[in-house]
């Protein structure tokens, strides 16, 4: 038994490192073909070398493999092969065999004792998921031959793809399992393939190649189906694309100009970025549908480019109730991932409202909106009963309409307007401010604080058009002023007649300008002390690198606080209205 | 004074309004609902148009004095069900016009289903528990229109289920429901109309309730008027000479009406046409393909497409339903079942395997040429097991990137 001996040996101390690396969030080649990590991988497609493969930090396994919710839930172990088909079941069996062994190397005693043994292996053989070039499926059911079938495109194509759910405490399966696979693919006659290097990088977000699919109707199609189109749909739906990226037709409006033949009226990229982000991707898409060209000046509107400027200036009021509609919608499909730490409690107000399609026949008190038909009817039925020789009413047939509430809540979005939140995040934050208003009954106001000072860019109100023109003005910059942000929405707060506010603040740095002392820190946690006096509920939206500022800073404000991976509108819609929906009646 | 049908300016804007309204007459008139529903802003004429479209209706005729409006070949309701064709000779026939109901705001669910007969109950001399039947049952082979229906959505729930059930099926069902009678449940083969402006309090309908939005056959989004001639005609119309003096108006009443029962008659022979026609199948392969190409969520959106193709040439005066005529009410059929970008991939008939009529033999080059290279690693790896523990663990930084 030596050999097995080192075997466990290997194992404990592979399980140490990775344990160091993987709670960095690194990924480690193990051996030569194996790469583990707790996130996606994939080949390096862009550099020449072949034979690299890049560990996605950004992107968690569990997540993007198997839909989870939570991160850091799978540990994924890619066993890379040469060329050539390797049967699931031989590796699930292989794997099975392997953790048998490895269970009764650790605990000797328990050779004799199969059900003991058995329900070890067991707990841990649900929760390995194998795929390879042939099948893929839960380790229990493709041992049962119950396997889905492999996905042509999808991961396992050159190597057998695990995901483990395994904790620390049992990082050294990581190495059982890896010389298992290698095995299996070994006997399959296939020979192993090295990694020749391992790097770090981020998932690029995909984008919408919208040039693709939206066809113009001055572009010439050929074929039958040419006739078949719906020019004023397609120019439409473009526009609606771009009113996603920008805003809105006035901000649609404005980035068109930037690119006319007027010298005034065109500005550089440096500007487009700073209030709309990332934008090279739009621009090459109008090119590729030619409604832009490259002359000596720049980049300027072609005819076509022009058309749909007009169009756009035409069918504005058409096009902006269109793009409200799809402000209200709500965010579906993907959950959102958040943590939640901490509550906001407060006492709530409601509003009573008559609900003509249900009555009550109340005995103890007959004040409210009477039902008359309801109550003939009772009458009718009691005078009956009460063996009256014609018809009369009594209190007891008296019938009322029922009332339902719901609660008020006028929301104050607190918004850091720093130099970090510039491009998506900005665009987030103003679409969820839209989104409220657009979505509820109630009012909404927006303070923003940045460089040194902050201000109030709309005050409680259900107009759109003030909340747009404010959200418009936000331009980000500088430093980060908490304390004054606080104490400028509580002042507003405090002088408008809000019905349950809640303040949301939404930022993804740490206050770097101070108010009244020389520490930006203890001066917004102070003044976030204030909060709770004003009886507010509060809730801060923050990204999980600054969390333990943020939950001092929820605790000061008697608040809750939200830690999401991503600050985009998803998730702050999602989050709002998860709140929104928890504040009951008290 | 109030224009009528004949006098309703046509443009660009509201001919999807227009088209849909003589699609649902037509199928209703041939006894099968088909629910629309027109979106717009204020003022674009929804309202106005689809109430005018009374002025052609064509009239119905049934069992004398049913409230139900039963049908005297096939009487369907509680009173005259099951009688025999001399009874229901004798209680007589009468033609009526196509019922044109509207639901308010203030309905209640008593009114819309029906509720107990409050005349029989308080009848002093005969007093009987009895169902009056609602606005709904009342509505049977006609139209019943509900104005601001995102509204009637929100604050009206138990309204709307009952909505729910009517166009649920075809022909759709009404239950009445009465403390201390029996359940009556009634079929009703009604069209229901819908306008509602999504960009008001409390915003478009499929926000509120999603099944509801769904249960519409067809959607249309109304345009605004841009060309000045129909605006100006407009205010013609509008003129206070018009208005004040309807006289003017009576000479020309003649001639509307006479065009009003042109229209009727062509309501009555496109229906005699849309009876008896049929769908040729390659357009109802191309139908179902559809549905399966872009993964369409609602089984009720490919009916409404066969429904809709139909009558679509019928109305266009066409023999017989082509793929013209379904790519012409895509949009009305899926606008609000779908988000807007994957309804111009279904429009533009653009997905992965290239056209509808290819026979996706060749692939679209763009595909990521990676997958494919079978040659991505190409030197051999030591297994796990002949390694030295040192040589285990490598990282990013540990592997030598410049070897050999």
């Amino acid at each position: 038994m030596e050999t097995g001996q080192s075997h466990v040996n290997d194992a404990a101390s592979v399980a140490n490192y990775l344990g160091l690396y993987l709670g960095q969030d690194q990924g480690v080649r193990l051996g030569d073909s194996v790469v583990v990590s707790t996130k996606a991988h994939r080949r390096m497609p862009e550099k020449k070398i072949k034979g690299q493969v890049e560990i996605l930090v950004n992107a968690d396994a569990g997540q993007t493999y198997l839909n989870y919710v939570d991160v850091d839930q799978m540990v994924h172990i890619d066993v890379h092969h040469m060329p050539g088909n390797v049967d699931a079941q031989k590796v699930a069996l292989t794997i099975y065999w392997a953790i048998n062994d490895y269970v009764i190397e650790e605990d000797p005693q328990l050779q004799y004792a199969d059900d003991v043994r058995f329900k070890a292996i067991a707990a841990y053989a649900e929760k390995i998921h194998i795929t390879t070039n042939l099948g893929q499926g839960w380790l229990f059911d493709i041992m049962q031959n119950e396997m889905e079938p492999y996905i042509e495109g999808e991961e396992g194509e050159d190597h057998v793809h695990i995901l483990a759910r395994l904790n620390r405490q049992n990082y050294a399966l990581i190495y059982i399992i890896a010389t298992a696979v290698e095995d299996a693919i070994q006997q399959s006659g296939i020979k192993l393939a090295e990694v020749r290097n391992i790097t770090h990088g981020k998932e690029k977000k995909v984008m919408d190649d919208f040039g693709n699919y939206i066809k113009l109707p001055w572009k010439k199609f050929k074929g039958k189906d040419a006739m078949l189109m719906a020019p004023d749909e397609n120019v439409n739906q473009l526009v609606l694309k771009l009113a996603e990226k920008f805003g809105g037709v006035e901000d649609i409006e404005e980035w068109m100009q930037m690119y006319s033949t007027n010298i005034f009226k065109r500005k550089g990229a440096d500007f487009q970025k700073k209030k709309w982000g990332d934008i090279d991707h739009y621009v090459k898409q109008l090119e590729e549908m030619g409604l832009m060209q490259k002359t000596p000046l720049g980049r300027v509107l072609t005819k076509q480019g022009l058309a749909v400027q007009d169009y756009v200036i035409k069918h504005r009021i058409e096009l902006e109730t269109e793009i409200r509609r799809n402000i209200r919608r709500v965010p579906g499909g993907r959950t959102s991932r958040f943590s939640k730490i901490g509550q906001s409690d407060q006492d709530t107000t409601d509003v009573q409202l008559v609900n003509y399609n249900r009555t009550v026949n109340k005995r103890d008190n007959w004040t409210g909106n009477m039902a008359v038909a309801q109550t003939v009817v009772q009458a009718k039925k009691n005078a009956l009963l009460r063996g009256d020789k014609r018809l009369s009413i009594k209190k007891e047939d008296l019938h009322f309409y029922d009332k339902k509430s719901y609660i008020p809540i006028d929301i104050c979005l607190l918004l850091d307007a720093s130099g970090s939140m510039a491009g998506e995040k900005r665009q987030a934050a103003s679409f969820l401010a839209q989104h409220l208003l657009l979505t509820g009954k109630e009012r909404v106001a927006v303070v923003t604080f940045q460089e040194r000072s902050a201000r109030v860019v709309a005050p409680f109100t259900r107009s759109q058009r003030e909340l747009t023109k404010g959200l418009q003005t936000i331009n980000p910059a500088g430093m980060t002023p908490l304390a004054h942000g606080i104490m400028t929405a509580l002042e507003l707060i405090k002088n408008s007649r809000v019905r349950n506010p809640l303040l949301v603040l939404i930022t993804d740095g740490i206050p770097n300008a101070a108010l009244w002392t020389m520490d930006a820190q203890a001066d917004a946690l102070s003044a976030a002390a204030n909060i709770p006096e004003q009886k507010l509920r509060f809730i801060c939206i923050g990204v999980e690198s600054n969390a333990s500022f943020m939950e001092k800073l929820a605790q000061a404000g008697e608040g809750a606080l939200y830690l999401v991976d991503d600050l985009n509108k998803e998730n702050l819609i999602n989050l709002v209205r998860y709140e929104k929906k928890n504040i009951v009646k008290k | 004074m109030l224009k009528y049908y004949a006098q309703l300016e046509r443009y660009e804007g509201n001919k999807a309004l227009f088209d849909m309204i003589k699609m649902s007459m037509v199928s209703t008139i041939a006894n099968e609902p088909l629910h629309i529903h027109a979106e717009g802003l204020r003022g674009t004429g929804k309202t106005t148009i689809m109430r005018k479209t009374q002025d052609i209706l064509p009239p119905i005729v049934r069992v004398k004095d049913c409230i139900y409006n039963c049908d005297p070949a096939k009487p369907h309701c509680p009173v005259h069900r099951g009688m025999s064709a001399a009874d229901i000779a004798d209680i007589g026939i009468e033609a009526i016009p196509m019922p044109f109901v509207e639901i308010s705001h203030s309905a209640k669910v008593g009114t819309v289903a029906g509720s107990i007969d409050l005349a029989k109950l308080t009848d002093t001399r005969k007093p009987e528990a009895g169902l009056l039947p609602g606005l709904i049952p009342q509505a049977h082979r006609g139209i019943l229109f509900v104005d601001e229906i995102n509204r009637l959505a929100d604050t009206a729930p138990e309204i709307t289920d009952i909505l729910l059930d009517l166009m649920g099926t075809k022909p759709g069902v009404v239950q009445i429901e009465e403390a201390g009678l029996p359940v009556v449940s009634v079929k009703v083969n009604v069209s229901v109309w819908a306008a509602s402006n999504p960009d008001e309090d409390p915003g478009p309908v499929e926000e509120i309730r999603r099944q509801l939005s769904d249960r519409f056959d067809m959607v249309c989004y109304m345009g605004r008027p841009t060309s000045i001639d129909v605006l100006a005609r407009m205010l013609k119309e509008n003129f206070h000479t018009t208005k004040l003096e309807p006289e003017r108006e009576q000479m020309n009443l003649a001639a509307i009406m006479k065009k009003h029962e042109e229209y009727t008659e062509t309501l009555l022979r496109w229906a005699e046409i849309y009876r008896e026609s049929d769908l040729p199948d390659f357009v109802r392969n191309y139908i179902a393909r559809l549905y399966v190409k872009h993964n369409l969520e609602s089984i009720r959106a490919i009916e409404a497409m066969q429904q809709g193709a139909v009558l679509y040439s019928i109305i266009n005066e066409r023999d017989q339903a082509s793929i013209n005529d379904v790519t012409r009410i895509l949009p009305l059929i899926l606008q609000h079942r779908m988000d807007a970008d994957s309804l111009i991939r279904v429009i533009n008939d653009d997905s992965k395997g290239g056209s509808m009529f290819s026979t996706g033999g060749k692939k679209a080059g763009g595909k990521d040429e990676t997958a494919e290279d079978a040659e991505f690693f190409k030197k051999e790896a030591r297994p796990l097991k002949d390694l030295k523990r040192k040589d285990l663990i490598n990282t990013e930084k540990s592997i030598d990137f410049n070897r050999d």
